[in-house]
């Protein structure tokens, strides 16, 4: 077999180019951001909302936003995996960061009678911190990691306050979480 | 200098391959051929020689009715490319 008059330099460019190349679908997960930022902003409003109209039933916006929510997900992230060609290292450790992430929320949800509603929604809080802080390190996204700072803060500060103002601090950490960054990584992939 | 480096890794299209296959854990056919930029002969071609040193696996299936090729990094083409990323490495320190 033989070698080809590649230079050093020419190697490195080339496993430097392909290795860029392989990330390239990286810029689809910003869909999740945005569909979960807004699904979870538009619930927090509205709960807050009716809420404070006195509207008994304001809960019931969390089971129908979110359920749709991850309907939608399903088929989108099914859709994905059937276009997508390849599979990534990153793609799986995603999948398993956000499906474990979504577990763990499950189970504070179910014992938030236990903990306290207020105290569910901070820890939620938190767990979206830290999701977000991790898929950021992975893509190397800074602001995914500022945004999982930011939802720390507030996790942090909805401990101390009364449980309608969680609900609207849920709302503003969908804000710096998911929909800025979500948005930068969009607009980065597919600008 | 090309004495120590793998003669197999050491050409363009073939390193293209692994580089984009350390990455991921698979890759279909057509993606290989949308990101190397090769024609389907030469890709083919140099998929086989990968596969015959052991260096990366080929499945061929189907999907939809259509013939389908997935391909996938071994440990011993992972020590390979670790091994000639290492040699370029000391190579390009030495000329510094």
């Amino acid at each position: 077999m033989k070698p080809t008059n590649l230079t050093e330099q020419e190697s490195l460019q080339i496993i430097q180019q392909m290795v860029d190349k392989a990330k390239g679908n990286v810029g689809d997960d910003a869909i999740f951001y945005l569909l979960w930022g807004w699904l979870v902003l538009i619930a927090s409003i509205l709960h807050f909302t009716l809420n404070y109209l006195g509207n008994p039933h304001f809960w019931a916006v969390w089971p129908v936003l979110m359920t749709a929510g991850g309907i939608a997900s399903g088929i989108i992230g099914a859709r994905k995996a059937k276009k997508q060609p390849t599979k990534g290292y990153i793609d799986k450790l995603m999948g398993y960061l956000w499906g474990g992430f979504v577990i763990t929320l499950f189970i504070v949800l179910i014992q938030a009678r236990l903990i306290g509603w207020n105290y569910a929604y901070a820890i939620m809080i938190s767990l979206y911190g830290l999701a977000t802080f991790i898929s950021g390190g992975v893509l190397n996204f800074k602001p995914l990691i500022y945004g999982g700072i930011t939802a720390w803060i507030l996790s942090i500060i909805s401990f101390y306050v009364p449980m309608n103002w969680v609900v609207l601090l849920v709302g503003l950490s969908m804000i710096t979480s998911y929909l800025i960054p979500g948005y930068l990584l969009k607009n980065k992939y597919h600008g | 200098m090309a004495k120590k480096l793998d003669p197999l890794l050491h050409n363009e299209l073939r390193l293209s391959i692994l580089s984009l296959l350390i990455s991921l854990e698979h890759a279909d056919f057509g993606y290989l051929l949308e990101k190397t930029e090769a024609s389907k002969g030469n890709l083919s071609v140099q998929l086989t020689k990968l596969k015959e040193v052991g260096y990366i696996e080929i499945t061929k299936t189907f999907k939809n009715n259509y013939p389908y090729t997935e391909c996938k990094v071994c440990p011993k083409g992972i020590e390979a490319f670790e091994k000639y990323v290492n040699e370029i490495s000391k190579l390009l320190n030495l000329k510094k």
